[in-house]
């Protein structure tokens, strides 16, 4: 049974397998339900019993102990798509979603591929020919080249007079990475050899593919992207940009939107700029390309991200436009529905990535139980996560938590809410950069909108540091907590709580045997 | 029961005075030396996890947890841990001049040799950590005494791997 608004649409589906894993297929999950379709779920044994499995209608097992027998593994996810009867395959971000012969081998199993075409993905996911499709489209670009590195020849040699030829500082980084992970940073020429041979290895870490690219380092910028939605009859529309400028080692850590660096004359050019690279690929879909904007206006692409982003709830917010639910349009086969007159702005929106990572240990990643969970609901707060109270964060998966995402009318009420919302954020058990974003958006440079990219290498982070409490007020707390008994909390729907009586309290408590004799 | 703020910090002990279920802190020694106190009291409240502060005539919640020996804390919008200690017992810190994985996790590279000497803050190992990579870098200049692991081990939270000496 296809839903209603499938009605007519020439490739319809009524089922959509999502080939990832926490907040962001627990997301696309809902849109599926919500939006009448069946929604299957894959996971590894980690994640059995984790709430995108929850959250969907069935959910196949992939078996096996790391990411390339599980969620990398092409083969396995086609088969849990037929073996579910799945008709379409929605990659989510990350894992298989940028990987052209993912997208080639759902649509030659006959299944809907719910993403660009596979060209589109080669071509964008392929930095040389990424450039060279941009140039031709009249993309303005930085200056840098790729490396053909194979695995007989030196390929220090090759890349030192690349990097002579492109000028330091500059980037280093594995054509098949993404995410921060395969991008190094070099300031001089003695450091290319150690920051070359750890991008090369966490790209065949994380990606399996192990080329370079080199490019000049424009400092002082900001990121700035544009979210674009295409169908498959060349209607292109953009849905304005989102700063992402607030980056740790080339990993966002807010973004917002509007930016506040981008007037309505830049918008509009980079707008133009992005349909035109969308275009260039006959892009299908949801898409987002990412520039640099420099201190003077100008822009340069950096790369095209076919595929939904991590921090498109920003837009969302501030178009009311569902992506995930245009992404299922489009690849039915259906007309976009939306031109750009009916793309505005209304309010601001801020989304902040909350990590376990213990930013006082260099953001070391932390593991542990989320003893309590508590996220802050309130109006105007979202709030996009794969966890519940009561859950594991293990090493097996990547330290982001949560997305919390705040709407409200202008920036400064934005960065009120989020303020208030971080504040009310009750996540204890995990060490988490709660405290650490909270101080962020508090701060001056990021208040009056002014962090460019290099934001936060080039600051102490002490300064994030949240304020001092006296060792007494602490002490007082949980020595008068333990013997309180709050150490015997625990949720009445935990299976061993037999500690807790849901009337009298812990089990010290001298009232527990009156409700027992007299219930 | 003693508590810290952090694992090398001091220890405190806390007295309180217990009036219909509230607790008013009475006194705080550290070191045998008695402590300047708050004026703060502490009673339960009816929601699972949640605690009335009184400090200084100003009523708010904490929300609070026990997580092994440690206590974490939710209190005026900021998050805090604590550790509880056995009376009189010793710190749990690992022994002097060693280093411990701070992840569980796998090792991609060791770049030194037992027998060699390091300088502080060289890096001794890379390992790799929830798709991550980290150096462990020597805490002190020294002479490498063992090197525990080799390339491609996987390696536990707190597993020494390198010793380091004078």
């Amino acid at each position: 049974m296809f839903p209603d608004w499938m009605n007519n649409a020439p490739q319809p589906f009524d089922s959509v397998l999502v080939a990832n894993r926490g907040e962001i297929a627990v997301r696309i999950l809902r849109a599926a339900k919500e939006s009448g379709l069946r929604g299957i779920a894959v996971y590894s044994d980690p994640d059995k019993g984790s709430l995108h499995v929850e959250t969907s209608d069935d959910a196949i097992h992939l078996p096996g102990d790391n990411l390339s027998e599980t969620y990398l593994n092409m083969d396995a996810i086609i088969s849990a798509a037929k073996q579910s009867g799945a008709q379409a395959i929605h990659p989510g971000y990350g894992f298989l979603s940028e990987r052209a012969d993912f997208a080639k081998a759902v649509q030659s199993a006959g299944l809907v591929w719910i993403g660009p075409s596979p060209e589109a993905i080669e071509t964008m996911g392929d930095k040389i020919s990424a450039r060279r499709r941009m140039i031709e489209s009249e993309v303005p670009i930085i200056p840098g080249e790729e490396l053909a590195i194979e695995s007989d020849s030196n390929p220090l040699g090759v890349l030192a007079s690349s990097a002579a030829r492109v000028g330091y500082p500059l980037l280093v980084k594995a054509s098949a990475g993404g995410g921060g992970k395969g991008m190094r940073a070099v300031y001089e020429p003695k450091m290319l050899r150690t920051e070359y041979e750890a991008a090369a290895r966490e790209a065949s870490a994380a990606f399996g593919d192990g080329t370079v690219y080199v490019e000049r380092l424009l400092t002082g910028s900001r990121h700035v992207e544009i979210q674009v939605l295409c169908d498959k009859y060349g209607n292109s529309i953009h849905l304005n940009e989102r700063d992402c400028s607030l980056q740790r080692r080339h990993q966002k850590v807010i973004e917002e939107a509007p930016s506040p660096a981008v007037t309505s004359e830049i918008r509009n050019a980079m707008g133009i700029a992005a349909i035109r690279a969308a275009k260039a690929v006959n892009y299908e879909g949801a898409g987002t390309v990412e520039f640099l904007l420099t201190s003077k206006g100008e822009f340069f692409f950096l790369e095209m991200n076919t595929r939904l982003q991590v921090e498109h709830p920003v837009t969302e917010l501030i178009t009311g436009v569902d992506l995930v639910q245009k992404q299922f349009e489009v690849a039915a086969g259906l007309p976009l529905g939306l031109s750009q007159v009916d793309i505005g702005i209304t309010g601001h929106s801020i989304e902040a990535r909350i990590y376990a990572e213990d930013v006082s240990k260099g953001f070391l990643p932390a593991i542990g139980k989320l003893a309590m969970w508590r996220p802050p609901s309130t109006p105007g707060v979202r709030m996009d996560s794969g966890f519940r109270e009561g859950d594991e964060v293990t090493v097996d998966f990547d330290p982001m938590l949560a997305k919390l995402i705040v709407h409200a009318p202008d920036r400064p009420a934005a960065l009120r809410r989020l303020d208030s919302a971080l504040s009310e954020f009750i996540v204890l058990g995990v060490t988490t950069n709660v405290g650490f974003l909270r101080q962020i958006a508090r701060s001056n440079t990021f208040s009056e909108g002014m962090v460019t990219t290099d934001f936060l290498d080039n600051v102490s982070l002490d300064e994030f540091s949240q304020p001092q409490i006296e060792d007494s007020i602490l002490v007082s707390i949980s020595a008068a907590s333990n013997r309180l008994g709050m150490d015997r909390y625990s949720r009445n729907t935990n299976p061993d709580s037999s500690l807790i009586d849901e009337y009298s309290g812990h089990s010290d408590d001298p009232f527990r045997t009156l409700t027992r004799s007299f219930p | 029961m003693e508590w810290s703020i952090d694992n090398s910090g001091s220890r405190y002990i806390a007295s309180f005075s217990e009036t219909d279920g509230k607790l008013k802190l009475s006194k705080i020694v550290s070191d045998n030396n008695e402590q300047l106190i708050p004026d703060i009291s502490i009673s339960r409240d009816e929601k699972p996890g949640r605690i009335l502060v009184e400090l200084e005539g100003v009523t708010s919640f904490a929300h609070v947890i026990r997580s092994d020996d440690k206590w974490w804390i939710h209190f005026q919008g900021h998050i805090y841990v604590t550790n509880m200690h056995e009376p009189g017992s010793k710190d749990s810190s690992l022994s002097e001049g060693s280093l411990s994985a701070p992840m569980p996790g796998t090792i991609l590279d060791v770049l030194v040799k037992s027998g060699q000497r390091v300088r502080q803050g060289q890096t001794l190992l890379i390992m790799e950590a929830m798709k991550m990579e980290h150096r462990i870098q020597a805490p002190k200049a020294g002479e490498v005494t063992v090197v525990h692991f080799q390339k491609g081990d996987r390696v536990d939270m707190g597993q020494n791997l390198v010793e380091i000496g004078e």
